[in-house]
């Protein structure tokens, strides 16, 4: 048995962004993953580091807290937050009387508005549409949420927080109204492996329901509720565009690294995996997303994904349900060391670690303060470590690297400079080089081609892994670099979750790409046909 | 300046492209244009460092022409290589090297051994080489203006015009290529206008990032032409790459400059004079040369997807049969192998074409681009003559 003072349930932000807190308080902590790191929810973001102007009319707590955990994410996560800021457009299909009440909110919450001409929101925007007639300006920014987990957990690791990606609980384990450990099935071995603790946070997001049945109380009325986004294949705004009006469907832009991402939809979901997009949802987010980008259906549509929202509250809900986080604290209902957080959103996911840690903290009596809101995610890579690079780096990747491996940046040049080898780009859309690829592979918790694209983004370009995938395993191979899958199937599931993305919106560019991907993987290589050779 | 960018998503990533590109084959220098272009354009839409090697490619093309989607690779290169000379400023030596047209405008009236003493003495080619533009590059030798000459021309009346753009090296290099083309329009029947408004079509400023300077060039050298494409009279030149400029480039970087019926703006001339072949305006009756001739096809006319006109003309016209060399790129892409960094890779591209032509034993050797002429002749020893030149040649026996 391994044994600790608190287990985590779930590893997307809010898991590690607790892990991370409790670690830094001294307070030894597991957290337990049921699949790779950012399986769930997180790994299923929008990339919008809210100002709160979205809530500003219908949430304005939501909104209060979001300007505020923004201001400390631009501090303390500089290498996952792009300060992009963001417009409010009002587009001819938009409630003229809105505006006033949205400033009137945004004031209350203590959010920054200005009002921009059209003349030059279009010179800085030359994709809007002409239409647009009005257009603030908002302190948004952008988010990466797989490197914002990542660096959360490495973050923890080196204050001796310990987690196991691919263990799902499957038992909570209590004794005379007291937790005392878990057990959980391990995915790749198919063990079961139990786990002594004090204290359990569920930070499982839409599956906190399901945790919170394994204990034996009553289920949580969490509802999970479905959003569905689109991934196009490049950057065709450089700011966080929102539409002026009642928060709705498909009415956000949002510019993330080498893409852009339009969402969401918002519907009830059956089970917190219901994560399969239609065809029919891209469309309608098409439909909607033209009102501001006139010429959206000219850009490539690399992916759609879908994820669930843990909304509380009674089924059905939607857009008006809260967008506030809840703590339930399971000693009430005669668990004791049993804690659930919920609800929320990736803005805040550090103020959620926050309050639980706080909670946890004073049962097991440990007095040390929350330092997360002060101390950065990862140290800063020093300019020599920079300067460095660019001998093994193409030049535009360099502060790219930096911003994905951070702290681990010297290790890695370290590698180079040991190996003396030639740092080739494996993935070319992305700009992943070999190094990077090695080191990730060597991580615990990479245990498949989908983990190193989870930190690198690996595969997640033009290309959706054509080319990539099978270049990164030929490299690891030849490295005698072991993953948990033999090199055919690492492909192959690696590429079985890319096409997943791409089946509901298969048509156009994409529709080509996938053809070719067909062609290598299918024909040239045959992938598929190996049950037939001898 | 239209500095919009251009949208990469055609791009499939199958990296055709990387394996037909002359340049990122001979050096590491380059990258690749998928690399470059459309994946790198990604990347520059977030603002990141340029990479050192946009500067390397040649902006010969051979990219656009291999590419299954129809991506406008090169342009992509060009436009983000003018936005970072916007940045960053030009270098001297690009300056020198794009505005040849436009220095060669300016010293006009100078003569000719005087323009050539001051720019092949020894003492300049130092200095050139010190700003970066290598001393053992084969330089044009300038020739009399042929505007000039055109001037003092007296042509047969005819019926039929035609407006022939002949492009700086006509203009600045070798006259003689534009008296032979309008020796072969007046056979055909036409006079031919050269209009003194045209300036340089742009495109050596576009290779070199001057963005501004070659949209002025297009709006000049566009308002000329629709004078003319109104009154009916065509409009031709024999340089592959002004032709392209004009049909491609122009439209997809200055989509301002270009109306309606614009079309293609310019007709490659061996292709109208097919034409005139065919519809029986031009030919020399009983001419049977058996002279052996090889014909390099400049990439840039490749890039236009019009065929290789040429082949078929000279052989109509004299009877000939031509080879036709088919060894890609002579690597000189305008001005780039006259720079000191490129001047090698320019003769490593080339490389497989000099062989070939020397292995070819030919007596003729024939293509329509003036630089590819200069550095075939640098490449092999043997002089290149425009096919044009090539065809009057031979009907006059000369």
């Amino acid at each position: 048995m391994i044994s600790t003072t608190v287990i985590i349930i779930g590893g997307g932000a809010t898991g590690s962004g607790v892990l991370r807190d409790l670690s830094m308080r001294g307070i030894p902590a597991i957290m337990l993953e049921q699949g790779g790191l950012a399986y769930g929810t997180s790994s299923r973001f929008h990339g919008l580091l809210h100002s709160g102007a979205r809530y500003a009319v219908n949430d304005n707590e939501s909104a209060k807290e979001c300007i505020e955990e923004n201001m400390i994410l631009r501090k303390i996560g500089k290498h996952c937050v792009e300060l992009t800021e963001g417009f409010f457009v009002q587009t001819p299909e938009d409630d003229k009387e809105f505006a006033p009440k949205w400033l009137e909110g945004c004031k209350t919450a203590g959010i920054k508005t200005e009002e921009i001409s059209l003349e030059e929101a279009f010179k800085l925007e030359p994709n809007l549409s002409r239409d647009i007639s009005k257009v603030y300006r908002v302190p948004d920014s952008c988010i990466d949420g797989f490197r914002l987990v990542w660096q959360n957990a490495m973050s923890a690791r080196r204050y001796g927080g310990e987690l196991y990606t691919y263990h799902k609980v499957v038992e909570i384990i209590t004794e005379s109204g007291k937790v005392k450990g878990v057990k959980a099935l391990n995915k790749v071995t198919n063990e079961i492996v139990e786990f002594g603790c004090d204290y359990i946070v569920n930070a499982s997001g839409s599956w906190a329901g399901e945790m919170v049945a394994l204990s034996g109380l009553a289920p949580l009325p969490i509802s999970p509720d479905r959003g569905t986004l689109v991934v196009f294949n490049h950057r065709f705004t450089s700011r966080v565009i929102n539409r002026l009006h009642k928060s709705s469907d498909g009415d956000i832009f949002v510019p993330h690294g080498s893409v852009t991402i339009l969402g969401t939809t918002s519907a009830e979901a059956d089970t917190p995996d219901d994560k399969t997009p239609t065809s029919q949802e891209v469309k309608r987010l098409l439909d909607i997303g033209r009102v501001v980008f006139p010429h959206v259906d000219d850009y490539r549509i690399l992916r759609a994904f879908a994820g669930t929202r843990p909304l509380y509250g009674a089924k059905g809900a939607g857009r008006s349900a809260s967008r506030n986080f809840n703590i339930v604290n399971h000693s009430e209902e005669g668990l004791a060391g049993f804690v659930s957080i919920f609800g929320g959103k990736l803005t805040t996911y550090r103020l959620m670690a926050e309050k639980v840690s706080d909670v946890v903290a004073n049962m097991a009596g440990v007095t040390a303060k929350c330092r997360t809101a002060e101390e950065p995610i990862i140290p800063d890579v020093s300019e020599h470590t920079l300067s460095k690079a660019k001998k093994y780096f193409p030049k535009g990747a360099v502060n790219i690297v930096a911003d994905r491996i951070g702290a681990d940046f010297d290790k890695v040049l370290d590698n180079i400079e040991k190996s003396n080898e030639k740092n080739e780009l494996v993935c070319e859309c992305e700009m992943v080089t070999l190094s990077e690829i090695k080191y990730v592979a060597q991580d615990d918790a990479s245990y498949y081609l989908n983990d190193i694209r989870l930190r690198t983004r690996l595969g997640m370009g033009t290309c959706q892994g054509t080319f990539c995938s099978l270049r990164a395993i030929a490299a690891l191979e030849n490295e005698n670099i072991e993953m948990k899958l033999k090199p055919s199937d690492n492909i192959k599931n690696f590429l079985q979750e890319r096409w997943n993305g791409l089946r509901p919106a298969l048509w156009g560019g994409q529709l080509r790409e996938a053809e070719l991907t067909r062609a290598i993987y299918l024909s040239t290589l045959n992938f598929d046909g190996e049950g037939y050779e001898a | 300046m239209s500095s919009e960018h251009i949208n990469p998503d055609k791009c499939i990533a199958c990296t055709i492209c990387q394996v037909h590109c002359p340049v990122a084959k001979v050096t590491p220098n380059f990258l690749g244009p998928r690399l470059i272009g459309p994946a790198y354009e990604r990347f520059r839409l977030l603002d990141v460092t340029e990479e050192e090697s946009l500067h390397y490619c040649a902006n010969c093309k051979n990219c656009d022409i291999a590419c299954p989607q129809g991506v406008a690779i090169s342009t992509l290169n060009m436009v983000a290589r003018c936005e970072y000379t916007e940045k960053n400023g030009g270098k001297l030596r690009d300056w020198v090297l794009s505005h040849g047209g436009f220095l060669a405008d300016l010293f006009k009236y100078i003569p000719t051994w005087l323009k050539n003493f001051g720019m092949h003495n020894p003492v300049t080619r130092l200095l050139l080489d010190a700003i970066g533009i290598s001393k053992k590059a084969p330089i044009p030798k300038f020739d009399k203006h042929f505007r000039l000459i055109y001037k003092k021309l007296k042509q047969p009346k005819l019926d039929k015009k035609i407006v022939y753009f002949p492009g700086c090296y006509v203009d600045d290099y070798d006259y003689s290529i534009g008296l032979d083309m309008i020796w072969i329009f007046n056979q055909a029947g036409y006079e031919v206008i050269v209009p003194k408004q045209f300036v340089c079509c742009g495109l050596p400023l576009v290779s070199n990032g001057f963005m501004k300077d070659a949209a002025k060039n297009a709006a000049k050298n566009v308002s000329v032409i629709k004078e003319y494409q109104e009154k009916g009279i065509p409009v031709v030149t024999g340089c592959p790459s002004c032709a392209l400029m004009f049909k491609k480039d122009v439209p997809e970087m200055f989509p301002d400059v270009v109306y309606d019926s614009y079309k293609g703006g310019v007709m490659d001339a061996q292709e109208f004079l097919m034409g005139c072949v065919e519809r029986g305006e031009l030919n020399f009756a009983g001419k049977n040369s058996t002279k052996s001739i090889i014909y390099h096809s400049p990439c840039h006319l490749r890039a236009q997807g019009i065929g290789l006109p040429s082949i078929d003309l000279i052989e109509k016209l004299t009877g000939s049969k031509i080879q036709n060399a088919q060894a890609g790129c002579c690597g000189i892409s305008g001005s780039y192998g006259f720079k000191k960094e490129k001047y090698q890779i320019g003769l490593d591209v080339g490389k497989e074409l000099f062989d070939t032509i020397k292995n070819s034993n030919c007596e003729i050797v024939t293509t329509e681009c003036g630089t590819c002429q200069t550095q075939i002749k640098h490449g092999t020893g043997q002089k290149a003559y425009h096919p044009v030149t090539v065809i009057r040649k031979l009907v006059e026996n000369k």
